[in-house]
């Protein structure tokens, strides 16, 4: 049986360093499938996607609100033609009323131990219009190495340098944030993965630089230590979201590999700072992500806190405006206040304003988040800050001898398209 | 951020639910029998004691299932939203109470529309 696996395109933020990674919905996906079933995935992002072909069966991952229109309009095309399409991932989760309407299944919840009955059902014609594994995560111990495999590794090139693969060694989240859906989607509790299978996964794994994608590592001190133990003599360099702000565990995760993390910088307090200064005397850069739009957020504040970001020498940073997901609070406060004027899904992208901000208009904070990019980057262009973060994890790859030199076969390729003239 | 774990005057018992895509969903409730013979509920989103789906997101069929499990009707039924504030920096977990009407559609409520209330309004409504 051929089983073609997609990803959808979506529009990158205009004026934004585009870096297609590797995505992991499909490859965690991708795992489960049963042996027999050959895939066939296409990244949109990086490759043509080629609808005129035959396959058994078609599978659509989607992670992005950005992405569920497009993923839509692929389906509405195979269904078109005859063929069966069935939809899963994040995206498909937020967004499964609409999905279904564009579907013949739709698969909710997490995969592991379930697609067998998945794949059996196709083939006896019995596919089943919902998949619902909502509030049924899986025993964490099922949650194997991710099947690579299905990527042409060759299209996650920038000019002969590899993008970092993305990897998970934990589901779940306890905390409940203001812009965030993973309370409905992975459950309102912590759920780490066995130690020795995240290792297990890691060994395999021939890329040396990691993101691990995980919502926060700062959610179990104990696993969280053990976790950097064991991932010492694996000699990875990583980047991650929050790392606790325990000296002894800040230690182990920059002897474990920690090459930058992603930190929240939401007000101008000394906590900040002395956290931006922690990180940094371990060795680990910082990139801030910084939330604009929020409604205790006036246009002061927004220029203060980016005044406040030069100050405290983040490495990068990152803005967005707040984007209301659905099944988030701030969808539900926005929502019921009347103030969500957009729903087109495509402008779901953290780049444009959909709803009426508190303090400003919708106008002036889109004017705002781009003063933002401009100001934090006048000084330092942020190609320039990339690659003097690129160099700090080539020493450190160099001195403990697990630098891959830059590819030059593909220098002069960008996630698979040609750029310029190999240098 | 935890919700006060005791009860208070808006929530005297917790109330269990089928939310989105059935999942086992928990919110905190108040029944006001008033004395003109309506029937108030307060439901309370109760955050990460809540292992289903919040109410704001599920409110026209919570609100119905509860207008049915206490024998009222569209016509002598009140719905509250409350949200407790979680003691949270950020302003918007604060305490809010929203009045919610609907349309109602074979006995069953459908299309919420909130209105917000001061906890003042929510103690008028309540003496009815």
């Amino acid at each position: 049986m051929k089983f073609k696996l997609i990803y959808p395109r979506w529009e990158k933020l205009e004026g934004q360093t585009i870096f297609n990674l590797p995505p992991h919905g499909p490859v965690v996906m991708a795992a489960e499938v049963p042996k027999h079933v050959e895939i066939d995935f296409t990244d949109e992002n990086v490759e043509d996607l080629v609808i005129d072909d035959s396959p058994d069966f078609v599978g659509i991952s989607m992670m992005l609100t950005t992405q569920v229109r497009r993923g839509w309009e692929i389906a509405d095309q195979y269904r078109a033609m005859g063929k069966k399409v069935i939809f899963g991932g994040i995206s498909t989760m937020l967004h499964a009323e609409e999905t279904i309407q564009h579907a013949d299944s739709v698969f909710l919840g997490e995969v592991e131990g379930r697609l067998a009955e998945v794949f059996s059902d196709f083939s006896r014609h019995e596919l089943k219009k919902v998949y619902n594994f909502m509030s049924k995560p899986p025993d964490m111990n099922l949650i194997g190495p991710a099947n690579r495999d299905i990527l042409k590794k060759d299209l996650y090139y920038h000019k002969g340098f590899r993008m970092v693969d993305l990897f998970h060694a934990s589901r779940g989240c306890i905390y409940d944030c203001y812009p965030c859906a993973v309370r409905y989607l992975g459950g309102r509790g912590f759920r780490p993965r066995p130690i020795d299978r995240v290792v297990e996964e890691l060994s395999q794994m021939e890329n040396n630089r990691l993101f691990i994608v995980d919502n926060s590592l700062a959610l179990d001190t104990e696993w969280e230590k053990e976790l950097f133990r064991a991932m010492i003599p694996l000699k990875k360099k990583w980047v991650s979201h929050t790392i606790e702000d325990k000296d002894e565990v800040l230690d182990l995760a920059a002897q474990a590999g920690a090459w930058y993390v992603y930190q929240a910088v939401f007000d101008t307090s000394d906590y900040i700072r002395n956290r931006i200064k922690q990180y940094h005397r371990y060795g680990i850069a910082v990139e801030g992500t910084i939330l604009l739009g929020l409604d205790n957020q006036t246009e002061d504040d927004i220029k203060r806190l980016i005044d406040f970001l030069l100050e405290i020498e983040l490495d990068l940073a990152e803005f967005t405006v707040l984007a209301p997901f659905p099944h988030t609070k701030a969808y539900s406060d926005l929502l019921k206040q009347g103030r969500i004027f957009d729903f087109d899904w495509n402008h779901y992208n953290a780049g444009r304003v959909v709803y009426h901000p508190k303090h400003m208009s919708a106008e002036r904070l889109a004017e705002l988040y781009q003063y933002a990019w401009d100001t934090f980057y006048k000084d330092e262009p942020q190609t320039m800050k990339m690659f003097n973060l690129i160099n700090k994890v080539v020493a450190r790859e160099i001195s403990d001898g697990t630098y891959t030199p830059r590819r030059r076969d593909i220098a002069d390729l960008s996630f698979g398209k040609k750029v310029t003239s190999l240098t | 951020m935890e919700t006060n774990p005791d009860f208070n005057k808006y929530m005297d018992r917790y109330y269990d639910f089928s939310g989105q895509w059935e999942s086992p969903s928990r919110c905190g409730l108040k029944i006001v029998n008033r004395k003109d013979g309506k029937l108030l509920a307060i439901a309370t989103e109760i955050y990460r004691q809540n292992p289903g789906t919040p109410v704001t997101e599920w409110c026209a069929p919570l609100a119905s299932a509860i207008m049915k499990d206490f024998k009222s009707s569209p016509d002598r039924f009140i719905f509250i939203e409350h949200t407790p504030d979680l003691g949270s920096k950020l302003t918007f977990y604060g305490e809010t109470f929203d009045l919610v009407k609907f349309e109602e559609a074979d006995g069953n409520l459908r299309n919420p529309s909130w209105q917000r209330l001061t906890p003042g309004q929510v103690d008028d409504l309540m003496e009815g």
